[in-house]
C-alpha cells in the first residue's frame, strides 16, 4: 500500500517537471516529423516545388520589409499632396478634391444643374432691375449711387469667395440636398444670412437692394414681402409678410423708410408703437440707425422669433429717444448729418 | 525507478485516455504556423532537397535535418504557453 500510494504521489516537482519537459519535447517531435512525411510526400509526388517560379520572378515579388512602406513596396499616404491638373480648365487640384471639382467643372452631377439655373436666374434679375431702375429715377446713374453698385458687386464677390469656402462644410452649403425644414415653405432656397431676391427664382447669392429698385417697384414688393432690409447685406427680406424673422414694427419701419411717411400700409399694423410721429426726417433718423447702429434693430440672422421679440423692445426705447432728440437737428440739416456719419446717401421717395 | 516509469506511464495513459495529448498537439501545430516556424522549416526542407537530389531523398534525410532544427527554432512563448498547459494537467491529475 506504501509503494502504491507513492506511485501516485509521491512525485516531487523536480520529476514533475521532467516530465512535463518530456511530454512537450515528444510534442515537438511529432510536429516534427508530421512535417517531414508531408515534404516527403510532396516531393515524391511531384507537387513541392509547384508554387515557386524562376529566380527573377521570386525577386521581383519578394516581401518588402522597409519602414514606411507595406510590403507590396507601396507608400501609405501617396496620394495626399498629389495635384492633378483638370482636364476642362487645366487648373491644379488636390487630389482629394478632384472628383467634386471635376463634377462642378464638367456641369454633371446634381449640384451643378442648381447652380448654373441660380446664376442664370440671378443675372436676369439683375439685369431686369438695372435696366427698369435707370430709365425711372435718375439717382441712379450719380455719384452717390455708384458707390451702392459698387458695394453691392463687391458683397456678391465676398459672398462668393465666402460660399466657396463655406462649401467644405456640407452643413453651410446652400446648394446641398440637406437643408432646414423651415426653408421648404418657400419656393426659393435659403442661405441662413442671405435674402432671397424674388420668391419664383433661385437666387441665393443677391437678394434685393432696395436702391436700385424704383418707387413702384418698391410698393408693390412691400405689399406681397417682408421686406425688413438685413442689417448685414443691405438687403431686403423676401420672406411673407408674416415672416418670423422680423417684426411687424420693423416691416412697418421699412415702409415708411422707403416710400414716405404716408405710405405705410401694413396689413396688421403696429398699434403699440407711436404711429403719428414719423416724418422724412426720421425717415432719414430711421436710415442711418438702421445701418450703423450697434445694436441692431434688424436681424438677418436665422434664430427667428427671439431675436426678433428682443430688437422689438430694444427698438422702441433707442426710437423714442432720438425722434425727441434728433428731430430739432435734421429739420435744418437733411443729409446724413445726424450723427452716425458714413458715406450713406439715405433715400428718401 | 520503476515507480516512476510506471507513474509516467499512467500519466501518459491518463493524457490520451482524456484526450488532452490531441488537445495539446492541435495546439501546437496551430501556434507553429502561426508564428511562422513551419515556413522556415519548410524552407530548410527545400535546401536539404537541393542539396540531396530531388529522386533521392528520404524520409530518414527529411527527420535527421529537420528535427534538431525544428526542436531549436520553436518560440519562447509556445514553449512557455504548452508547458504551462502540461503542468496544468499533471497538477490536476497525478496528485
Amino acid at each position: 500500500m506504501k509503494m502504491e500510494d507513492m506511485s501516485l504521489s509521491g512525485l516531487d516537482n523536480t520529476k514533475l517537471e521532467a516530465l512535463a519537459q518530456d511530454i512537450y519535447s515528444d510534442l515537438v517531435e511529432d510536429a516534427c516529423l508530421g512535417l517531414c512525411f508531408e515534404v516527403h510526400r510532396a516531393v515524391k509526388q511531384g507537387y513541392f516545388f509547384l508554387d515557386d517560379t524562376d529566380q527573377e520572378s521570386m525577386k521581383d515579388f519578394e516581401i518588402v520589409d522597409q519602414p514606411g512602406v507595406d510590403i507590396f513596396g507601396q507608400v501609405y499616404n501617396q496620394w495626399k499632396n498629389k495635384e492633378c491638373v483638370c482636364p476642362n480648365c487645366n487648373r491644379s487640384i488636390a487630389a482629394s478634391r478632384f472628383a467634386p471639382h471635376l463634377e462642378k467643372c464638367l456641369g454633371m452631377g446634381r449640384n451643378s444643374s442648381r447652380i448654373a439655373n441660380r446664376r442664370i436666374a440671378s443675372s436676369n434679375n439683375m439685369n431686369n432691375k438695372s435696366e427698369s431702375d435707370q430709365e425711372d429715377n435718375d439717382d441712379v446713374n450719380d455719384n452717390d449711387w455708384s458707390y451702392g453698385s459698387e458695394k453691392k458687386a463687391k458683397k456678391r464677390k465676398s459672398d462668393k469667395v465666402f460660399l466657396h469656402s463655406l462649401k467644405q462644410h456640407i452643413p453651410l452649403n446652400p446648394n446641398s440636398p440637406r437643408r432646414s425644414k423651415s426653408v421648404k415653405h418657400k419656393n426659393g432656397e435659403e442661405l441662413s444670412n442671405s435674402v432671397n431676391a424674388d420668391p419664383y427664382k433661385y437666387n441665393y447669392n443677391t437678394g434685393i437692394n432696395y436702391e436700385t429698385l424704383g418707387p413702384d417697384e418698391l410698393r408693390s414688393l412691400l405689399t406681397t414681402q417682408c421686406g425688413v432690409i438685413s442689417e448685414h447685406t443691405k438687403k431686403m427680406c423676401t420672406r411673407s409678410q408674416r415672416c418670423p424673422q422680423h417684426t411687424d414694427e420693423q416691416r412697418r419701419a421699412v415702409r415708411v423708410f422707403l416710400l414716405g411717411p404716408s405710405a405705410s400700409s401694413l396689413p396688421d399694423a403696429d398699434t403699440m408703437v407711436e404711429s403719428d410721429c414719423y416724418d422724412a426726417s426720421d425717415g432719414q433718423v430711421l436710415m442711418s440707425r438702421l445701418q450703423w447702429d450697434g445694436s441692431s434693430d434688424i436681424s438677418p440672422s436665422d434664430s427667428a422669433s427671439s431675436k426678433a421679440s428682443t430688437n422689438n423692445s430694444d427698438s422702441k426705447k433707442p426710437k423714442k429717444k432720438k425722434t425727441t432728440s434728433l428731430g430739432l437737428n435734421s429739420t435744418g440739416g437733411g443729409g446724413g448729418g445726424s450723427g452716425s456719419g458714413g458715406a450713406v446717401a439715405p433715400r428718401v421717395v | 525507478m520503476s515507480k516512476d516509469s510506471k507513474m509516467r506511464a499512467t500519466i501518459n495513459q491518463k493524457l490520451t485516455e482524456m484526450g488532452e495529448r490531441e488537445r495539446l498537439k492541435e495546439l501546437l501545430r496551430a501556434k507553429l504556423t502561426e508564428c511562422g516556424w513551419r515556413d522556415q522549416l519548410k524552407a530548410h526542407c527545400k535546401d536539404v532537397i537541393k542539396e540531396k537530389g530531388l529522386e533521392h531523398v528520404t524520409v530518414e534525410d527529411l527527420v535527421v535535418e529537420i528535427t534538431p532544427k525544428g526542436r531549436v527554432l520553436v518560440p519562447d512563448s509556445v514553449k512557455k504557453e504548452l508547458l504551462q498547459r502540461i503542468r496544468a494537467f499533471l497538477a490536476q491529475h497525478a496528485t
